[in-house]
């Protein structure tokens, strides 16, 4: 799954380069990679959501 | 001018993100080194990069508020992962950790610093920027804005060869323990593990009941054939205590019985029924000592009362003690102790359990404690310190002894017993489990259960206290079971 985010990061930034135009597609796809990334990370991390510390 | 300089600045950012740690991420700690990020690092990592193309958008588009937003959202976010992912390995012992080191420190720590680092920036920056700044259609890169741009792409389509080859295409995802980076296919290995299904759970093995004696089970215990103690009279506390009582101790030097309450210090004469002192801790000082649960008589008349959470409070029995100086330890009766200490005990096997017991043992100059069970972990852990430094000294699981003639019933074993009180003589410990009820006597050499025995009748015991060949039970209502040693 982190391929995949990091192959939408890479056609995002490509975009942003040598599409300027397509701002809104470059936008659309940075929203849905962040957050696919905190997706990912609280999937990682759902046994415990919050840092393992002592409360 | 200022513009310029903005973007310049920006681009330089940008730049540096790339380069330094996501670029040496890959590159050096992955390529050339075989690190494999684990899947938290991933998310890491790939949370830097948007912050550096959420950069790379600014530097194109200008500072538009929904970028700006969004990269304060994935840093603040960035600084969550940093925290949650440092907090699994933050209070092991020195040098101890995950993957691999950068200056002394592991990658995941180098997070929370670098995401700190993009929020301080973004705030500068917004501080610099103005409303003509906002550019109404794309502007042209510029040098440095191209090369941060061709950078950024390259480290990313370096990430993208790495993750292919430590993840794996979708729906394979990272991995909790990666093996190293290879760029050989043999060595390859793509996981389905974190989609496996587990509790969902805000803290996890952290969210653990405090201890108490409610609901806590009757009838036959885990030793099938423990006989009955006998009884030899039952007494009530003659005096008004502020709360219920915790604790209690018997100290044969000065005939005296210690009670603890929530926050409260009683001595009491040998026959329970006038109180000589007593005071009431202010537990918020300094170290939280949570609600008392063990009592004992140390060394020289000083009392230790240990909170259900382990902290600990020393104090000294004192005529002479300076009531104003003594405002910050105590809410009541300033001048009758002197506090000693205020720390916390430490344990390895008990940690994520609380006690409800605590106990001294001349003999061998040591405070004990004893875990309770809990909703996450049971087990029945005996934990010493000693008294010179108050530091965790022995830690053992006693099993039961093979010449003892107890058999244990069914499933049950001696982690189901619930110690709420504990006392010291001739080198055992006896302990009382307000769980079915039982007094265990505990060989703390052996570290065996060299004897157990119902004590029927008894109801929420809180402590217990060795006094001549006598053991006396306290209940939580002030009763007081008095059974033979």
């Amino acid at each position: 799954m982190e391929f995949l985010n990091l192959v939408v990061i890479l056609v995002t930034g490509y975009l942003v380069l040598r599409k300027p135009h397509k701002e809104r597609l470059a936008f659309g796809l940075l929203v849905f990679s962040v957050l696919f990334m905190v997706f990912l990370f609280s999937v990682a991390t759902r046994t415990g959501l919050l840092p393992g510390v002592n409360y | 001018m200022r513009r310029q300089l903005l973007y310049s600045i920006l681009a330089l950012a940008v730049l540096a993100l790339a380069v330094v740690p996501i670029g040496v991420a890959v590159f050096v700690l992955g390529f050339a080194y075989g690190d494999s990020p684990c899947v938290m690092c991933w998310e890491q990592r790939i949370g830097m990069a948007l912050v550096a193309l959420i950069g790379l958008f600014v530097i194109r588009y200008g500072p538009k508020p929904k970028y700006i937003g969004l990269a304060v959202l994935v840093a603040i976010w960035g600084v969550f992962m940093g925290i949650r992912h440092t907090g699994m390995h933050a209070a092991r012992d020195v040098g101890q950790g995950f993957s691999a080191e950068i200056l002394g420190a592991h990658t995941y720590t180098w997070a929370l610093l670098i995401y700190w680092v993009a929020v301080a920036l973004m705030g500068l920056l917004l501080m610099m920027t103005n409303k003509e700044d906002i550019e109404e259609r794309p502007r042209p890169l510029g040098a440095l804005g191209t090369l941060a741009g061709v950078v950024f792409l390259v480290v990313i389509a370096a990430n993208v060869v790495q993750a292919f080859a430590s993840t794996g295409p979708p729906p394979f995802m990272g991995q909790g323990d990666p093996v190293r980076f290879s760029f050989s296919p043999k060595h390859w290995v793509w996981s389905l593990e974190e989609w496996s299904p587990a509790p969902i759970s805000l803290r996890g093995r952290w969210s653990i009941d405090k201890p108490g004696v409610d609901g806590l089970p009757g009838g036959p215990g885990p030793i099938a054939n423990a006989p009955t103690a006998t009884m030899l009279r039952e007494a009530k506390i003659g005096f008004q205590l502020a709360g219920t009582p915790t604790d209690l101790a018997y100290d044969a030097a000065s005939s005296q019985f210690l009670i603890t309450t929530e926050h409260g210090v009683y001595l009491a004469d040998d026959t329970l029924s006038k109180v000589n002192r007593y005071t009431v801790v202010d537990a918020g000082y300094s170290v939280d000592l949570g609600r008392f649960a063990g009592a004992a008589f140390l060394d020289k008349g000083a009392v230790l009362a240990v909170g259900e959470n382990k902290s600990f409070v020393v104090l000294q029995p004192t005529d002479k003690a300076d009531a104003n100086a003594n405002f910050k330890y105590f809410l009541e009766s300033f001048d009758r102790f002197d506090e000693k200490a205020r720390s916390r005990f430490g344990t390895v096997r008990a940690r994520m359990m609380y006690i409800m017991s605590a106990a001294y043992d001349p003999a061998s100059n040591s405070v004990y404690t004893v875990t309770v069970p809990n909703n996450k972990v049971k087990r029945l852990v005996v934990s010493r310190f000693d008294r010179a430094d108050m530091t965790l000294s022995e830690e053992f699981t006693p099993t039961l002894a093979a010449d003892a003639g107890l058999t244990l019933a069914g499933k049950q074993t001696l982690n189901d017993f619930y110690v709420t009180g504990a006392t010291i003589a001739d080198g055992n410990m006896y302990a009382i489990s307000a769980a079915f009820s039982t007094l265990l006597t505990i060989d703390l050499r052996a570290r065996e259960v060299t004897a157990a025995r119902a004590v029927p009748g008894v109801v929420r015991p809180v402590g217990l206290a060795a006094r001549q060949d006598e053991l006396h039970i306290l209940g939580e209502d002030g009763r007081v079971w008095v059974v033979a040693r």
